[in-house]
Parts: C-alpha cells; structure tokens; sequence
C-alpha cells in the first residue's frame, strides 16, 4: 500500500467527527474491515458506541469499512446461526457497472484470461473469440455513467418507494457507494422482519420481473374490446396508463412497427394516435377501440413503453438478509471517495467526483501507469500513459487507490 | 367482536389461547374423565389430517372445540413426524379457508389482527375495473404470498399503493389460512413436547395415532408399490397412446412421461418398453436417459414430472377432468385415482 494513501486515510479517520459513525442501533450490528494492505477481512466485531468505532478505526485503518444489513442478539458471535438474527434494513445497490451506458467504450476494457482476447466497453458474458466466462475487467466511472447511477436512485424513490410502498423521505437513506454507484437504505421497522423470500417479490416487484399487463387492468372484453388501466391509478396500473400515453406521444412509425410485429396495426395507431391518447386520457379511460389493435398488441405496447422505468438494481443485494455494506461516511479504498450521505433534497446537485472528495490539500506527484479521462473536483487528466505528474491530492489518491498510478521518486 | 363461536371456528387466534389459559388445565388434568370429549376431539382434529381430509367444519360445543386445538396440536408435534405436520396443517388450512370465505369483512379483518397481526382494512377500491374488497401492508402480505407458485401472488402483478396490497376477499381468506399453516409448520420446529410428560391416558392415545401415522404411509406406499393402470392421468394417457403409435414426442413430453412411471414405481425395463414403437429409438441412449432420471446414475436425483401450470403451458394437458379439478400436479392426481380405486377393490373384496 503507497504511504501516501496509508497517511491520507489516518488523517482521514483521526479527524473524523464522531457524529459521522452514526447508524441506527449500532450496537446491534456486526462489523468488518479490510485493513489498509492486506486482503483479508477482519468479521464479527460490535462497538457499543461510535467514540469506540472511531478509537479502533484509528488503529486499524480500513481501506474497507462495512456494517451488516441485519440487527442481531449477538453481532460478534462468529458462527452466522448463533448471531440471532433480529431483521435487517432493506437495501437496493445501484451500481454503475450493471448498467450499460455507451460511455463504457471509452474507459472500460476487459481481457479474456483464457486466450487473452481484449476489447472495449460493457464486458460480454461469455468471450466472443473462445467462448470461455473467465473474462477479467478494468472499469472506470465517468460522469456519465454516475448520472445514470443517480437517475437510477430518483427512479426506486419517486415512482417505487414512496408511491406504491409508501415510505417517507426521511425513512430511505441515501449513500453514495463511494465508487460506482448508490446503496438505498430502507430502515422501518416495518421492513425489518421480512424474508429474503419477501425481499425478492420487492425487488422482482421494482425490476418488473414477472410482471404481467394482464394482472394490471389489461383485458379483453366479450365484445373484442380492450379495457386498460386508468392514468390516476396507483401502483402498476397507473404507471403502465402514463408510460403508454407517453410512449405513444413520442415513438416513431418505425420503433412501433417493430413493437406491435405488424405495418398494418402500427399504421392504424399512427393514424389515430390523438384519438387514442384523447381515450387514455379520459376519465374513465377508453382504450383502442381500433379494428386489429387486439390484447397480444396491446400488452406488447405497454411492456415496451415501461421499459425505461424498471429499476436497474443489483438484486442479489436486496435479497440478502445478512449483507455486509460499506458503512456510510467510511472512506472506500479503491477510489479514496468519501461513501457520503446525501439528502435526497441535495441528490440532484450532488456530484459525487467533488462533494465525495476528502482530501484537498495540495498536491502529489505520481506516476501514471496507465489511466482513462478522469475528473477529480475540478481537475481533469487522460487518457493518459506512463507519465510522471504533479496532481491535487484528490486525484492523486484516486489514481493511486484505482491502482492506476503509483508514487516514485 | 370475535365471540366464543368465533374462538371454536378459529382456534388458532390469542383469544382463544387466552380462553384456554383461563381454565389452567395441565395434561393430567385433560385426562381426568371429566376432559373426556376434549381429548376425543382433539384425536378426530390429528386424525382427519392424517388421513388427509379436511378438519371439521362442524362446531357443536364451543368450548370443547377451543380447548381441543391445543391438545390436538401437542399430539401433532408429540408425533414428532414431518409428514404429520403437514398434512395436519394443510387440513387446518383447508377448513380455515372453508370457514373464512363465508364471513362478513369486519370479521375476517379481526381475524387477521388476533391471529397474525396483519393490519386489513376492510375498505372497498375499485380501480380500472377491478373491485377490491380489503387492503393489507405489504410486509404482511409478503409473510405469506411467496409460498404461493402461482404468477397472480407476485407483488408485482398485485395492485400496490401507499405500502398496502388490495385484495379481493377470498383472496384474504386465502392468504390468511395459508398464514395458519405456516404458523403451524412453524412452531413444529419449536416445540418439543416430550412424550412422557404425558399421563397414560394421553399417551396411549397417541400410540393409536402413531399406528394410524403406520398404516395411512403404509397404505400410501402400497398404492405406490403396485401400478393402478386406472389411475394415470388423461395428460400421461394421451402421451402413452402417442408413443405407442410411434409419434416422435418433445423432449417435455418424454421427460414428463418417464418422470411420471418412474416415480409411481415402474422399473427402467417397462419404461423403456413403452418407448420401442418410436421411430428414432436407439436403446442404449434411452436407457441411459431413464437411468438418469430414475436417479440411478449422473447426479443421483430422482426427477418429479412437472406440474400441471407447467405442462398446460408446454401445450402436454389435453383437458381436466373431475380428479383435474382437485390436484395440481400429475402424481397428485394418480395417488388419489389409486387410492379411491383401491379402497373401492377393497370394499368389493371384503363385501
């Protein structure tokens, strides 16, 4: 580990405000880290106060900080099933990696360990030369990729949380991971207790997975027509009526023929695209009273215009009743960024690559093996290629903690 | 107002317990003459889920009825066998369902409260053509929903606002009779009632029960053990009759077929026979397959055919009939065709 990231995190943790170590119930959580240069993670530990938590962190600095989703009788017991599980928040991981945005095919590149085979962007499932799963990445964010990221977070409150799940603001935390992307945290006591079964029918629930048109007001009447759901409903059934009426305002002939599998039926809807906006609109609504526009047609319509508004979340995170997650405020060892709280009032001005720094004072000089564009506050370098350069200290630890860069003299 | 009827209708509810609390009854007091009836009510309750068919409906006395649940319940564990367990809990889920779907909405919501502390508002909604009766939070909902298979349970295909799921109210009867079973299902991991803490009277009771667990699984092994031919569904018959005109099935449709004789107890042998008239039948290569999902050879687990949702969407269920109707899955349909066929023979015989 460079020692200017191992005297950069001491600093960090030394003047740390105890007050930032607030968590619910801290107590009734375990705790791990993975202490600066080494790779093993220290488990199974309980502090009974924050002023504990910060005294040991100064001893032991961590390059990762983590607490556990669930509360428990006994946090520190080091077998899982004498823990005593009592409940755990509910957690959704929004990570800028699982989504693909085209700014991938500027700074990420993956390699194939078996044949070596390199390429660009969002990385393939399987190598596309031999075939083989062992494909290894090297992954940036840019700003682009973190405005999806946060998009991602306004959508699961906006239009998931609070309307058809009825939490309130200031009962969803919101932290930046303090790399990629966001972690959500839900902590009511009315979502403590759920299983990992429930757990997986809120995150299916958010992603729309299952999700069936016909359950959410679709239906075919004895006479051919078709009812659907109403604008002012809530849950999915609204959310389909304003996602169809939107779609159809906006795609063009091409997008909806390819939608519908037929030029006829896409013709007769671009004919009469204002009757049938007039008709989702109304009160009550009256849906395609339009000869060969049937039910098969229909629901094809409103999975494509929902689309966009399934959350892209890290599901297996939601599952797990008993995940270990980076501890708010903690800094994150393979950025330096600050895994900050932010109100969701500030989340829309938040940017995470200046509001996540912590280190701002003066500057370092490193070598840079090799590195993407990157911007770190104000400052901006890249690509770049086995260069020496004199950086604000930001970036600096950001090049050397991504491994990129390392201190030479 | 739940009233002492409701307590003998719904057991389960804390009401009820509280009323048995009151009468601070210990085991050697149940068996005391006095208790008599109780005790034979509590073994007709374990009896009627050991042979598999659904509780009483009937109340007659109240009072014996509430306080018989427990002790009902005490043979179950007592009985310290999976198998009771479940059938038990699935004929109390069975008559609860029965009894939840006849009652008024305020009712049903105090049962949910007493019983499980699920917050149901019986409030009407009506949104784009649907009508609901009740809304439940959805934490509530989720502690039963997910043990539901079927696509209609998932949370996303529910109507959900302001944290609440709406229902309609046989739904709820659904979800809160399944919430009983899994309540019962639960505590069984629980409890541990020993054996000798009951006096001889119970005990022996219990015995009788034990000899009932013996025979209805040796029964049930006994229809296993023999193929009734009568027995097979239509969606097995038709497959059958295809193959033995040499149709050339769907890799679903053999899979469904061997699954299906393997586990009603035919050997690889007959299997394969079944299999001679197809066209492209290569004998090394079906004996393989059969092996394998007889669980003989490869990964050693014995395949279960689908069940029926999986088969009416491979296009392989060719219409129900009355036994169609009751079951959801085909070994399902074939165990409860052999039984009544059996039973029949058998009253035949000793007739």
């Amino acid at each position: 580990m460079d020692k200017e990231v191992a005297r950069a995190f001491k600093e960090y943790y030394q003047t740390l405000d105890v007050n930032e170590l607030v968590v619910k119930d801290l107590q009734e959580r375990e705790i791990a880290l993975i202490p600066l240069g080494h790779e093993t993670m220290i488990r199974h530990m309980t502090f009974t106060d924050t002023v504990a938590l910060k005294e040991y962190l100064e001893d032991h600095i961590p390059a990762h900080l983590y607490y556990s989703s669930a509360y428990y009788k006994e946090p520190q017991a080091s077998d899982m099933n004498k823990k005593g599980w009592k409940g755990a928040d509910l957690i959704f991981d929004v990570d800028a990696d699982h989504i693909p945005t085209p700014c991938k095919a500027d700074h990420d590149t993956w390699t194939c360990l078996e044949c070596m085979a390199k390429g660009t962007g969002f990385p393939p499932e399987t190598c596309p030369r031999c075939g083989m799963k062992r494909v290894e990445t090297t992954t940036w964010v840019c700003d682009r990729c973190l405005e999806v990221a946060k998009e991602e977070v306004f959508k699961l409150i906006d239009e998931y949380l609070i309307p058809d799940f009825g939490v309130s603001l200031k009962e969803v935390e919101v932290c930046f991971s303090g790399h990629r992307g966001y972690h959500l945290h839900v902590q009511t006591d009315d979502v403590k207790g759920l299983t990992s079964d429930g757990r997986r029918e809120i995150a299916d629930y958010v992603r729309g997975v299952g999700l069936d048109p016909k359950h959410q007001g679709f239906r075919m009447m004895k006479d051919g027509s078709i009812i659907g759901p109403d604008l002012r409903d809530g849950g999915w059934r609204g959310r389909f009526a304003k996602s169809v009426y939107a779609y159809l305002s906006r795609c063009t002939p091409e997008e909806l023929r390819a939608v519908v599998g037929s030029d006829e039926v896409a013709n007769i809807i671009v004919r009469n695209k204002e009757r049938l906006l007039r008709g989702i609109m109304a009160n009550p609504p009256s849906w395609m009273g339009l000869r060969g526009v049937e039910l098969g047609r229909t629901i094809r319509i409103a999975k494509a215009a929902v689309k966009d508004l399934l959350c892209n979340i890290d599901e297996r995170v939601t599952i797990d009743v008993k995940r270990l997650i980076r501890y708010p405020n903690s800094l994150h060892g393979k950025s330096g960024l600050k895994a900050a709280r932010v109100s969701y009032s500030d989340l829309e001005t938040f940017d995470p690559l200046k509001d996540a720094v912590v280190f701002k004072s003066g500057s370092i000089k490193v070598y840079v093996k090799e590195a993407p564009r990157v911007r770190i506050g104000d400052y901006e370098v890249g690509p770049v290629k086995d260069v020496q350069l004199e950086v604000p200290e930001g970036l600096g630890i950001y090049l050397l903690c991504k491994g990129a860069a390392e201190l030479r003299e | 107002m739940l009233t002492i009827e409701d307590l003998a209708k719904y057991p389960f509810l804390k009401k009820a317990s509280s009323f048995v609390e009151s009468y601070g009854l210990t085991f050697q007091d149940l068996a005391s003459d006095e208790y008599d009836y109780v005790v034979q009510r509590a073994v007709e309750r374990v009896r009627r889920g050991i042979e598999g068919r659904r509780a009483e409906l009937n109340v007659v006395d109240p009072e014996t009825e509430i306080l018989a649940y427990p002790l009902s319940l005490a043979f179950v564990y007592g009985l310290k066998s999976g198998w009771v367990v479940r059938r038990f809990a699935n004929s109390e889920q069975k008559r609860c369902f029965e009894l939840l779907k006849g009652e008024e909405k305020e009712k049903i919501a105090e049962v949910g409260r007493d019983g499980f502390d699920w917050d149901l508002e019986g409030t009407e909604l009506m949104v784009s053509g649907a009508l609901f009766d009740f809304s439940l939070p959805v934490e509530n909902y989720l502690e039963v929903a997910p043990s539901f298979h079927s696509p209609d349970w998932k949370l996303v295909n529910r109507h959900v606002t302001g944290g609440r799921v709406y229902l309609k109210h046989v739904e709820v009867a659904r979800l809160l009779s399944e919430a009983l079973k899994l309540k019962i299902l639960r505590k069984a991991e629980e409890e541990d009632i020993k054996k000798f803490q009951m006096p001889e009277k119970l005990l022996s009771k219990l015995e009788g029960l034990e000899k009932l667990v013996k025979d209805a699984k040796k029964y049930d092994e006994e229809v296993m053990a023999e193929f009734v031919e009568e027995a097979k569904p239509p969606c097995i018959v038709a497959l059958l009759k295809d193959l033995a005109a040499g149709k050339s099935l769907s890799h679903m449709a053999r899979f469904t077929v061997t699954t299906f004789l393997i586990n009603t107890g035919e050997s690889v042998e007959n299997v394969l026979k079944c299999f001679t008239n197809v066209a492209d039948f290569d004998e090394g290569k079906a004996k393989y397959q059969v092996e394998h999902i007889a669980g003989l050879i490869g990964s050693k687990t014995k395949y279960l055919p689908p069940k029926c949702d999986v088969l009416r969407s491979f296009g392989l269920c060719v219409g129900e009939d009355a036994y169609c109707k009751r079951v959801r899955h085909p070994l399902q349909y074939y165990k409860m065709k052999a039984r009544e066929i059996k039973r029949k023979k058998g009253w035949e015989k000793s007739g």
